[in-house]
């Protein structure tokens, strides 16, 4: 064997070797990450569970069971409301108000958006106007809405609608003026069209803004649709609701409160998945970790 | 080869209108009577004090800016409104983060209503000729400075502009990727045919590039000499220092340019 050959069969066990440590971390990184999933999982169960205890137990005896129930008790109520009440039935009210709401106001927000950040012009006009409403309280408009749209399914769309509208209005208006103007010129001298320009480069220059109005007004259009069923209403969960208030039915009160903390949950979920893919993109979804 | 006019700059002046206080805009000159001739077909840079106006005169060739007075011709016509036919590359990569290498190399193909199978065949060819094969499905963030900058670099010839305006484009990377990167664009210049204008600060890169360099007087900026560049083709960039042309240009250039620096110095103390 010569020196060449030396050389090579050390270098070929050199790289087996690096070969073999890359392995190593990977399945080392891959098996740390699967215990802190189940760690944070368990972490997370943990802490609901002894929540729940400490009120369950903490009921009756440091607090006054009449105010804030008890956990067994909300259970209880919860399952009489969904087989006695039609928890169903008045959820389903809720959520289409919440949703057709929230998609009224989101689609109207970002068309809206849109035409007006794409002229600096009509921008300078409006642009008090805009803030001016955004200072409204939103919710001080629902008796206004009802007033308009009688105490059907209506007036709570429009109460969700508007909830959701300024939010995601104003932040793609934020958005499209935050695409930086070199992608715009580049794109120019490249040939694009004005259509190309809002369909390649501004649209997804906004979606960070846009994503983050969406998820954050999920929760706006069921508070808008409960107010609104609060105010007047003879079904929906907020309708429940407030009927357990009058009875000074705290347990059922607490349960229609639960009931709507799943739903919005879900659509919490919902929202941030698709957010993900639009976002897949972006530097802050993935990062190297060092090896120590 | 052609070998007229690619561009022709006459007697362009400029004032732009500093618009940072309401009350009180203010305008300066920024560009002072410059006429320039660039060849067709060859490898032109300005170099200048920075603020001279190099990149406003690099813009008003793509139409992103408008001369207040006096005219950029392209080809023989008034450069009115955007470029379409030129290749614009920045300081800045410019890379849209939510497209991949190869979207961003198909980008301008698909300004220009090229089909999709087209498109991906020469996206792959140019791709595979600066060394990228294997990162076509990587986001600009999972790329290095180096690959970003070829990916620019290739994403603006992909659609053949026959004139190229760099403006600095290797300024932001490190030494070494800077010279590999001087290296692959005469590699992919020479024999092309094709004029490329090139801004930059670095005085040894303009001289290793370049067929003439255009030296900027500071602002407002006028176009103080051209220098046809004494060093021969194809260039080793690596080793440009070592050619025997180099030192005495690179001197002369330098004592031009640096009375247009200590100047600045002298009046600023």
């Amino acid at each position: 064997m010569d020196a060449l050959e030396m050389a090579t069969g050390t270098f070929g066990a050199v790289e087996e070797r690096g070969k073999r440590l890359l392995q190593r971390v990977e399945s080392e990184e891959r098996a740390q990450q699967r215990i802190e999933q189940r760690n944070t999982t368990l972490g997370r169960l943990a802490f609901g569970a002894a929540m729940l205890l400490a009120w369950e137990l903490a009921s009756g005896r440091l607090l006054d069971q009449f105010f804030v129930s008890k956990p067994s008790h909300i259970a209880a109520a919860l399952w009489a409301m969904l087989i006695k009440e039609a928890l169903l039935y008045h959820l389903r009210y809720t959520v289409t108000e919440a949703l057709v709401g929230y998609a009224i106001g989101a689609g109207a927000g970002l068309v809206l958006g849109f035409a007006l950040a794409r002229s600096n012009f009509v921008y300078r006009i409006v642009e008090p106007f805009i803030v001016a409403f955004y200072g409204i309280p939103r919710i001080a408009l629902a008796p206004l809405f009802i007033l308009w749209f009688g105490i059907g399914i209506t007036s709570k769309i429009a109460v969700a609608a508007v909830m959701v509208f300024f939010i995601v209005f104003i932040n793609t208006i934020a958005g499209i003026r935050s695409a930086p103007v070199q992608f715009l010129q580049v794109a120019r001298v490249m040939g694009a069209s004005e259509w190309d320009l809002v369909r390649k480069v501004i649209f997804p220059a906004a979606t960070p803004f846009i994503i983050a109005a969406l998820q954050i007004t999920v929760p706006q259009a069921m508070i808008g649709a409960i107010v609104g069923e609060f105010i007047s209403s003879n079904r929906g969960v907020g309708h429940l609701i407030s009927r357990a208030a009058g009875f000074l039915d705290t347990p059922g009160l607490f349960a229609g409160i639960f009931a709507l903390l799943v739903v919005v949950l879900l659509m919490n979920q919902g929202i941030t998945t698709l957010g993900n893919h639009l976002m897949r993109w972006n530097p802050k979804h993935g990062t190297v970790r060092d090896v120590p | 080869m052609d070998r007229g006019a690619a561009i022709e700059i006459r007697d362009v002046f400029k004032v732009f209108v500093a618009r940072g206080d309401r009350h009180q805009r203010r305008a300066f000159l920024a560009l002072r009577d410059v006429s320039l001739t660039i060849p067709s077909g060859r490898f032109v840079s300005f170099v200048g004090p920075s603020g001279c106006g190099k990149s406003t005169l690099l813009n008003m060739m793509a139409g992103l800016v408008r001369p207040t007075d006096g005219e950029v011709q392209y080809k023989g016509l008034s450069v009115d409104g955007i470029n379409t036919d030129v290749g614009y590359i920045t300081q800045d990569d410019n890379l849209l983060p939510w497209r991949t290498l190869q979207e961003n190399v198909e980008v301008a193909l698909e300004f220009r209503g090229v089909p999709a199978d087209q498109r991906r065949e020469r996206a792959a060819r140019y791709i595979a000729m600066v060394g990228l094969s294997g990162f076509e499905h990587h986001y600009p963030h999972e790329l290095s400075g180096g690959m970003r900058k070829r990916t620019a670099l290739i994403r603006t010839l992909i659609y053949e502009p026959s004139v190229v305006l760099m403006d600095e484009p290797f300024g932001p990377l490190d030494a070494q990727t800077r010279v590999i990167l001087q290296d692959e664009l005469l590699r992919l210049w020479e024999g092309s045919g094709k004029t490329i204008v090139f801004v930059t600060h670095d005085l040894v890169e303009a001289i290793a590039l370049s067929d003439e360099i255009a030296l900027f007087s500071r602002a407002p900026g006028t176009i103080k000499r051209v220098y046809q560049v004494p060093l021969g083709r194809p260039r080793d960039v690596f080793h440009i220092h070592a050619d025997p042309g180099f030192p005495e240009f690179y001197d002369r250039l330098w004592r031009d340019l640096k009375e247009e620096i200590v100047d600045v110095v002298l009046e600023a103390t």
